[in-house]
């Protein structure tokens, strides 16, 4: 294993949403992600179930004409957040991409990573007062 | 025809040998006598030999406990350790104060990307930057709306460049440009009339001028000798007015304030038996 010498990132907070048409496989996952968290020793902060969300279409049942015959479809969302603390960015690579690996089929997943970092230098002290004395030209108008 | 191959395996065989990965659902190969679907009529669940449903939804049949131990025991190598002395989040606040979000998209489709994914939010507490007064002020009156008072939050949001990498420069190259522009002092910035104030300053208002106008008369109508305007604002009664007033302006009308506004106009006019 090589290990690189820049200094590592810090993730603050690593939120996983996870979207699917069904909660059975939503949970099985959940089982798998929180098992493989502790086993590598990411502490996971909560594990919520946002409520799902329904989208509905009511279209007409025939090619032609018979407007009062239709027939309706609907497109159930389901949700599940996972809420992890903490991580360098090796051991947040290394999650995510197993994770992502055995993501089902037909399961989306959105990642929301917060970095922290210092302040960069240029912000540390004003710029003008180490500014060599510059004559003040005229401002046109 | 042969015996399906579940006949034969062992009760402790090691299962991540036969699903090392995702794979179909092959009912052969699962001795659990699994029923899934829609009953006939007054009968059972259809059961899993030729079973559509069952090959249909995802199984998890690769990622039993055993296995995911196994595959976290392999992949520990690669993980590193998160320093023990940042345990709080006031700690991670104190020493690292910028936090910078960015989202990352994974779904199946023709394509992997998502125009979503280039948004940057740098998050930064304005007690951690090196500003002083007149560079704080200034400052919050650039940032209008991402500017948040009840957590002394800085929020910018980048979206304008194609990339990520871009975005997260132009959000710093916007953090250090209102710095540096909140330090300077313009010529026209000294014309700050009193609606531009964000807070109430006493000294110099109409309320102080009237103050000391009604307390100069009421001396002189008592003939007392001329006591001089020092004097008078350096006495209790109107540092009391002074403090109440500038609570009302500034932080709102609640009842301890107009109490307090009352028991200070009351003192400094000499007013008592009104309840």
């Amino acid at each position: 294993v090589s290990i690189s010498d820049e200094p590592e990132t810090l993730y603050k907070r690593l939120s996983l949403l996870v979207k699917g048409h069904d909660q059975a496989v939503l949970d099985s996952y959940e089982y798998f992600a929180v098992l493989a968290a502790k086993e590598l020793g990411i502490s996971v902060e909560k594990v919520h179930k946002p409520p799902k969300k329904i989208e509905r279409l009511t279209l007409l049942k025939s090619v032609h004409i018979y407007k009062k015959h239709r027939v309706q479809y609907e497109m159930r969302t389901h949700y599940l957040c996972l809420e992890l603390k903490y991580l360098t960015s090796s051991t947040a690579a290394v999650y995510l991409e197993y994770v992502q690996r055995n993501l089902p089929e037909g399961v989306a997943m959105e990642v929301k990573k917060t970095k922290i970092e210092k302040i960069p230098e240029h912000i540390q002290e004003p710029v003008w007062d180490t500014l060599p004395q510059v004559e003040e030209t005229e401002v046109k108008s | 025809h042969a015996p399906p191959r579940s006949e034969r395996m062992a009760v402790d065989q090691d299962w991540s040998s036969v699903y090392p990965t995702a794979a179909a659902f092959k009912p052969a190969s699962v001795p659990l006598p699994i029923r899934m679907g829609y009953p006939v009529k007054r009968g059972v669940p259809p059961p899993k030999e030729g079973n559509l449903e069952l090959i249909k939804i995802p199984n998890f049949l690769h990622l039993t406990p055993p296995a995911i131990k196994k595959h976290c025991a392999a992949l520990k190598d690669f993980c590193t350790e998160w320093p023990s002395a940042l345990d709080s989040d006031e700690k991670c606040e104190q020493h690292f104060p910028i936090e910078i979000e960015t989202v990352d998209y994974v779904s199946s489709g023709t394509s992997i990307r998502n125009p979503k994914a280039r948004v940057v939010t740098l998050r930064v507490k304005l007690s951690n930057l090196n500003l002083d007064d007149h560079a704080k002020k200034k400052l919050i009156k650039l940032v209008g709306e991402r500017y948040c008072k009840d957590t002394d939050m800085l929020t910018i949001t980048t979206d304008r460049c194609p990339l990520r990498r871009q975005n997260y420069d132009y959000g710093i190259h916007l953090l250090t440009v209102l710095y540096h522009e909140s330090w300077k002092t313009e010529m026209w910035e000294s014309e700050k009339t009193e609606e531009d104030m964000e807070e109430y300053i006493w000294e110099n208002s109409c309320s102080q001028k009237n103050a000391l106008d009604t307390l100069l008369r009421i001396k002189a109508s008592e003939n007392v000798s001329n006591v001089t305007k020092e004097e008078i604002l350096a006495s209790e009664v109107v540092k009391n007015y002074r403090n109440s007033v500038i609570a009302l302006k500034n932080e709102g009308e609640t009842e301890d304030n107009i109490s307090q506004y009352k028991e200070s106009v009351k003192k400094l006019l000499n007013i008592q038996a009104l309840p």
